[in-house]
């Protein structure tokens, strides 16, 4: 798990602006119903009562929406469109779920050459235009309302007919594997009643679907005159009528065509909002950064050693933030301060939600949408990222910073070759030729220990082995020889044999590249077998720093203490023993005091005021009893 | 690929058989009677029964349809009940104007969508976003034929920017051919723009979200060059789904919006074919209709092998 | 009775102001828009609208002139005797596909197009002979006194004999006409390409290079063609469109002899389908219902006038007949109520596009009074067609005031007259009316027969006349100074003989 997760909204619309939008869309469908149903008293005039002498008038007192070309008041006629679409809507939907969804429940559950040829059937039916079978069928059954709404339910059963087939094939599936029938129900009861739960959600999507385009059809066969027959009123024979005098009164086109517009958009509004609560919503974005705020200088830090003339890295009094649009800031990582050298491996170890991926992703300038760092800095090799202008930092990305992620799967895009991709970082970054680049994409992927790198290069990562794609991912991190790699978990989706493989050649390449590496992992066993130095990261703050041997040899922060004896015992193979107790807490939801307080055995009242981070020598720690273990360690 | 192609053009043969089956049975069982519809009320006992006898319409419809289907393989769709037009002239006369029209609606709703789906993608809740999904919930809620009528009145009756009705084919001149298919395309790819525009930012939500994203992004390319190389390529997967399945949308509402512009291309073929129950002509129409259907999903299929590397057979 | 007439002299005045007419080579383009769709182009197989289609290929034997009486055309004279027309044909003419035009030729024409039926035009004639080679005698049935009438008509227009044979003679026309129709330009269901026929007759009266006749039923789309300069002059029925071309200053409307006279027609006379049309107090209560002058200027745009009658004026038409039906709706409620029909009843009514708003215009006045009446779409092209069938209980179609009152008989009154599907016979006192109507040829003597005849019909009421309207041409204004456009009297078709393109 990336810890990014939590950080993206799964809501995409405010509550508000969404229950506003449903509560129109609905209220808009009840009126149309009202008028359908009480059109005969509510309307001012007989839909069908002509004035010629009066035709074509616009807008008056006397009628609303003026009169058409015989002189029939619009309002009227509009009001009765109403209960013809209320009418089409209704007869066709029902038609297409009468016909659709009992079919498909019977070829679904009877299979074999029913379900067989029934789909081809479909399937040819879809092949060809809808307006076209509704014509086709219309030719057969003849033009009118009833005969076009049933040529549209006919039209519109083949989806509800896949709908239902394809809520039978899956429930059978999982009837089976409840192996239900050892309880004795007979398989078709137990569809029965598996069925009808799960088909009515996609069912009423659908059917607010089919609504919005039951409409639109109608409208479009009684326009080309297939549909409803004058002189009767449906919203689109007004517009038939409509085309015919737009040089003389546009605004006929006007009423019938709002009111189509207005009825599909609230209805599929509504299908949209139904949708998504029955979960097949698409996938929503997360809000944009608001604008990019001004960063804080850091506090003065004193934790850090001064910098040396090999240090790569150094982030000073790091606060990043959650920065809702006019909201307030939640922080998500507060006051981190750290520094690595060339040649050094520090690990970054926490749980979920301790910051730990954020701190690399942060370095990159790649927090996610909503997520700024307020306050401190980050040099790399001396220069400020955050004071670099988005143009800048991109130099500063691959060149002198890379990244290797947790899933190499889903880290290297499905779409190109891997070798294209290490390829297209070499053209853009380092503006080698296609040839040249090539030559050193082959040359990477041998040195990141792939055999046949000439072949593996023109291979697409789902061809590639996990282990061997995390190997390709290392190799575009490392093709610009950056002077820092941060590796956010890289073995954690890997087989354990595997992952011993890829920490092998992480301390290699930095053997012979010298980079530093920021080495984000929860698997202490991981880190102390690759890292130099571990940070020890508990909700946003770091609690504990020290040598990979002192680390373990003298845990002195109780959260590490718990992460320690959490880890399994290497030979054993057993899965680790739980015992710290609850959870990390959610940012916002932090103690004000020590942030492990609410977890922590030793808590005493001492612990509930904020708790400095305190050290020297490169040993740092952030617990008021601190001194205490330290005794308990020498005793 | 070339063996991908033809097996996909072989695994067509049986869908366009059943099309034809359908057809024909359902065109079988309209009501009128094609010796009817020629002789009208003219013409004695005799001639009824020659002419049936001549058209073979005495004979069981298995073989109607085998001598049907033997004549449409060769191309030769048959003659008009109505008049002695040649279906397949008939038809491969307006086709080219139903198809440049979906063909320049499919263009534009691809572009306009595309382009509407990845600027809402890129800044979610921005006002782009907000402008982009309230013109494509809009945007699908609205008549195609309505909107033609709309733009006619402004663009053709008001400003004579476009020709209000009427269509150029291309070879007399491209010029007018372009001006006369603007606003029945524009109205025709309104809808379909609109439904890419929402697939493409889902989809664009989606893949921006993947690790892949920020990878690219970590290796220091460029926002510009991510969104539009890496993060696009795969976005496209699933549009090319709802391509498939909008343009033939589009081909059906081509039909309409022909009414509107007064274009003589299939779908007014088939209003006329419809309400004279010219039965050779539905026919035809069905037929050729659904193969373009069939190969535009061929092209998508490829296209879809293209992008998706999974799809392809290693 | 007989009736020379001196060719040559006539002949000048049919084509009008195209005198002078150099040799040149002909030149530019024409192009002229129907507002019905091409049905057929084989003219014995040919009913309702569309003639514009067949003009340029097919001549006929004989031509109106500006009074509407008959001229030479193919034929230079005739006589008539009795039971027998005797045609005398002008010499040294040859069909498009080089078969020589003469007795042989005529006479094939005219059997055909008695075999098969179609032609109202014909219904009279038994049987045409050659006498000799440029003679050809032409037996009737009946004394028809439009016989020549007719054979300026459809009924005259000569096929080439040898293309009588082919089976797609309906899209293949071959004629003696100044143009060939060019199937090859042509697009089914667009536009009818015609080009210069290189055997004309007479090729100094050929001044175009071509003529097009585009097919668009669309008013709309019929005015932006006109409005862009995509045609040169189309058809217009009495429509917003029509109105708006009057209207305009860059257009005009040309308001040609002759006229079309809107009416209904109650085909179920016997009510086998629809019971309350045996009833001719439902008949008469429909006739009260519709207020033809609020028709005239909603719906025909006040270019039009009400009429109770066929021939509005004229030796055929009756005085007494006009405001017959007052507009009272009062009046039609109680003669449906005595007729026991007080709650109304429901019929079908075939409807082409061009009538929509009419028949809607008259639904609504019937819905007035109670009566349902259900509009049904048929092909445009197909109405006249439909008409003649069973298919539907009532129809619509407009009484072209040009046409000769016989007519009223063949098609409406008699029990096989073409537009009496249901084949009602007429009362005593009508057949006897139809029967005096053909006793002579002169106007006088047969006006009293056709005026009573238009009382009677106005009585029964099967035929509800609601409004005349003059043929309407919307042209350009090139077109409008064009002196070579002529347009046939009466006819909507403008005469292609000496036509020169606009400057």
């Amino acid at each position: 798990m990336t810890q990014a997760t939590p950080l993206r909204p799964r809501k995409l619309r405010r509550p508000g602006a969404s229950g506003l939008i449903t509560g129109t869309a609905i209220l808009i469908l009840l009126v149309l119903a009202v008028l359908a149903l009480a059109a005969d008293w509510i309307t001012p005039y007989d839909p069908l009562r002509q004035n010629l002498m009066h035709a074509l008038q616009g807008p008056s007192a006397n009628h609303w929406l003026g009169t058409d070309d015989l002189g029939r008041d619009v309002l009227s006629r509009l009001i009765y469109g109403c209960r013809i679409a209320v009418i089409a809507a209704a007869e066709a939907t029902a038609i297409a779920i009468l016909l659709g969804v009992p079919l498909g429940l019977f070829i679904g559950y009877r299979g074999g050459w029913w379900d067989w040829i029934t789909m081809r059937v479909v399937e040819a039916v879809v092949s060809i235009p809808g307006i076209m079978v509704a014509i086709v069928i219309i030719a057969l059954l003849g033009a009118g309302l009833h005969r076009a709404m049933i040529a549209l339910g006919i039209l519109f059963s083949t989806s509800f007919l896949r709908l239902a087939r394809g809520v039978v094939l899956a429930e059978r599936e999982e009837v089976y594997v409840r192996s239900a029938r050892v309880i004795g129900a007979s398989d078709s009861r137990i569809l029965v009643r598996h069925i009808f739960p799960n088909i009515a959600p996609p069912l009423i999507v659908q059917v607010t679907l089919t609504v919005g385009a039951v409409l639109l059809s109608e409208a479009g066969l009684s326009f080309i005159g297939l549909g409803v027959q004058p002189p009767h009123a449906s919203w689109g024979t007004m517009l038939n009528t409509a085309a015919n005098y737009m040089d003389l009164n546009w605004f006929l086109a006007v009423p019938p065509g709002v009111a189509i517009i207005v009825t599909v958009l609230s209805v599929n509004l509504l299908g949209d909002v139904i949708r998504d609560n029955v979960g097949r919503g698409i996938a929503t974005a997360p809000s944009a950064a608001a604008r990019r705020r001004k960063v804080r200088p850091a506090e003065p830090v004193t934790v850090l050693p001064a910098p040396t003339e090999d240090e790569v890295l150094r982030i000073e009094g790091l606060t990043a933030a959650i920065v809702p649009e006019g909201g307030t800031e939640t922080p998500i990582i507060t006051d981190l301060s750290l520094s690595t050298k060339r040649g050094e491996t520090l690990g970054l170890v926490g749980e979920s939600g301790s910051g730990k991926t954020l701190t690399g992703l942060s370095v990159l300038g790649l927090l996610g949408a909503g997520v700024q760092v307020t306050q401190g800095a980050i040099k790399l090799n001396g220069t400020d990222l955050l004071t670099l202008k988005p143009r800048e930092l991109e130099q500063v990305r691959g060149n002198q910073v890379a990244m290797v992620f947790q899933d190499p799967t889903t880290s290297l895009n499905p779409a190109f070759t891997v070798g294209s991709q290490i390829a297209e970082v070499l053209r853009t970054k380092q503006g080698l030729t296609k040839a040249e680049a090539w030559e050193k994409v082959v040359e990477l992927i041998h040195r990141v220990g792939i055999p046949r790198p000439e072949e593996r290069a023109r291979a697409y990562p789902h061809e590639l082995s996990g282990g061997m794609a995390q190997r390709i991912a290392i190799a575009r991190a490392l093709s610009c020889n950056p002077s820092l790699l941060i590796a956010d978990e890289p073995t954690t989706a890997l087989d354990v044999t595997v992952q011993q493989e890829i920490l092998d050649l992480f301390r290699d390449l930095q053997d012979e590249y010298g980079m530093a590496i920021l080495f984000v992992t929860h698997d202490l066993a991981v880190a102390a077998d690759i890292c130099d130095r571990i940070s020890v990261l508990y909700a946003g703050q770091m609690v504990e720093m020290a040598p990979v041997a002192e680390l373990f040899a003298d845990p002195r922060h109780p959260y590490t203490r718990g992460l320690l004896s959490a880890m399994p015992h290497a030979a054993s193979g057993e899965p680790p023993l739980p015992t710290i107790r609850g959870s990390v807490p959610r940012p916002g939801a932090w103690p004000v005091g020590c942030r492990f307080g609410n977890r922590c055995d030793f808590h005493t009242a001492a612990c509930d005021h904020p708790v400095p981070l305190e050290g020297q020598n490169g040993r740092l720690i952030r617990c008021v009893h601190a001194e205490r273990f330290k005794l308990e360690a020498a005793s | 690929m070339f063996r991908l192609l033809l097996r996909r053009l072989l695994a067509l043969v049986p869908l366009l058989f059943l099309v034809s089956v359908l057809t024909f049975s359902f065109t079988a069982m309209l009501p009128s009677d094609p010796v009817d519809l020629i002789l009208g009320d003219t013409g004695t006992t005799e001639q009824h029964d020659m002419l049936r006898e001549r058209m073979g319409l005495n004979d069981p419809v298995v073989v109607r349809y085998a001598r049907w289907l033997g004549n449409a393989v060769q191309g030769d769709l048959g003659t008009s009940f109505f008049n002695s037009v040649d279906v397949t002239r008939a038809v491969m006369q307006r086709m080219p104007v139903t198809l440049s029209l979906t063909a320049v609606a499919a263009l534009i709703a691809i572009a306009t969508g595309i382009a509407a789906g990845v600027a809402a993608a890129l800044y979610p809740r921005s006002w782009i976003d907000r402008l982009a999904t309230i013109g494509a919930t809009f945007g699908q809620a609205v008549p195609n034929f309505w909107f033609g009528l709309i733009l006619v009145a402004i663009f053709a009756v008001n400003l004579h920017w476009f020709p209000a009705t009427g269509f150029t084919p291309i070879s007399q001149s491209p010029w007018d051919w372009l001006r006369s298919v603007t606003l029945p395309a524009v109205a025709l790819g309104l809808s379909s723009s609109a439904a890419i525009a929402r697939q493409v930012r889902s989809a664009m939500v989606g893949v921006l979200q993947m690790d892949y994203i920020r990878a690219a992004r970590a290796q220091g390319l460029s926002a510009r060059r991510v969104i539009l190389r890496h993060a696009l390529t795969n976005a496209m997967v699933p549009v090319i789904a709802v391509l498939s399945f909008q343009i033939t949308v589009l081909l059906g509402g081509a039909l309409i919006v022909e009414q509107v512009f007064a274009i003589n291309g299939l779908g007014t073929l088939a209003i006329t074919a419809v309400r004279q129950q010219d039965i050779p002509m539905i026919q035809g129409l069905v037929l050729v209709m659904v193969g373009m259907v069939v190969l535009v999903q061929l092209a998508t299929d490829i296209l879809y092998g293209l992008l998706n590397p999974k799809a392809r057979p290693s | 009775m007989k009736k020379t007439i001196a060719g040559s002299v006539l002949l000048a005045l049919a084509m009008g102001l195209a005198a002078g007419g150099a040799m040149a080579e002909p030149t530019g383009q024409f192009r002229f828009a129907d507002q019905v769709r091409l049905v057929t182009m084989d003219p014995q197989r040919h009913s309702g609208g569309g003639i514009p289609y067949l003009r340029p290929v097919y001549e006929s034997l004989f031509e109106l002139d500006d009074e509407g009486l008959p001229v030479p055309m193919l034929a230079t004279g005739y006589t008539v005797e009795g039971d027998t027309v005797t045609l005398t044909l002008r010499e040294g003419v040859t069909f498009s596909n080089g078969e020589p035009f003469n007795a042989a030729a005529v006479v094939a024409n005219i059997n055909r197009g008695v075999e098969i039926g179609v032609l109202e035009g014909l219904l009279s004639v038994a049987s045409a002979e050659a006498i000799d080679d440029t003679t050809v005698r032409i037996t009737m049935r009946e004394a028809d006194p439009s016989i020549i009438m007719a054979l300026a008509g459809t009924a005259g227009m000569m096929i080439a004999p040898a293309a009588m044979d082919d089976p797609a003679l309906d899209r293949n026309p071959v004629g003696t006409g100044p143009f060939v129709y060019n199937a090859e330009e042509s697009r089914e269901g667009e536009v009818r390409v015609y080009t210069p026929n290189p055997t004309y007759w007479e090729p100094e009266e050929q001044d175009l290079a071509r003529f097009e006749v585009w097919e668009i039923p669309d008013d709309t789309a019929r005015l932006n063609a006109l409005r862009t300069g995509q045609i040169d002059a189309g058809i217009w029925l009495s429509n917003p469109q029509a109105a708006m071309i009057d209207r305009s200053p860059d257009l005009q409307l040309i308001r040609n002899s002759g006229g079309l006279n809107y009416h209904v027609i109650i085909s179920d006379r016997a009510g086998s389908v629809v019971p309350a049309f045996a009833d001719r107090r439902v008949r008469q209560a429909m006739a009260y219902a519709i207020n033809r002058e609020a028709f005239n200027q909603a719906i025909l745009f006040g270019l039009g006038e009400a009429t109770w009658q066929a021939y509005p004026t004229g030796p055929w038409s009756n005085p007494d007949l006009s405001e017959r039906y007052p507009y009272d709706p009062e009046r039609a409620r109680e003669l449906l109520a005595e007729a026991g029909y007080a709650d109304g009843f429901t019929f079908d009514m075939p409807s082409i596009p061009i009538y929509q708003s009419r028949l809607e215009a008259l639904a609504g006045f019937f819905a007035d009074v109670g009566i349902t009446m259900n509009i049904v779409p048929v092909e445009p092209g197909t109405l006249a067609r439909r008409s003649r069938t069973t298919d539907f209980p009532a129809t619509n179609l407009v009484w072209n005031t040009v046409g000769d009152p016989k007519y009223l008989g063949l098609r409406y009154l008699n029990a096989d007259g073409a537009y009496n599907p249901f084949q009602g016979a007429p009362s005593e006192d009508m057949a006897a009316l139809v029967a005096q109507g053909l006793q002579s040829v002169d106007t006088a003597e047969r006006s009293p027969a056709y005026r009573q005849m238009a009382a009677q019909i106005a009585d029964e009421a099967f035929l509800i006349f609601v409004a005349n309207t003059p043929i309407l041409f919307g042209v350009s204004n090139a077109t409008a100074e064009n002196p070579t456009v002529h347009y046939r009297y009466g006819q909507d078709t403008i005469d292609m003989r000496g036509l020169a393109p606009n400057q």
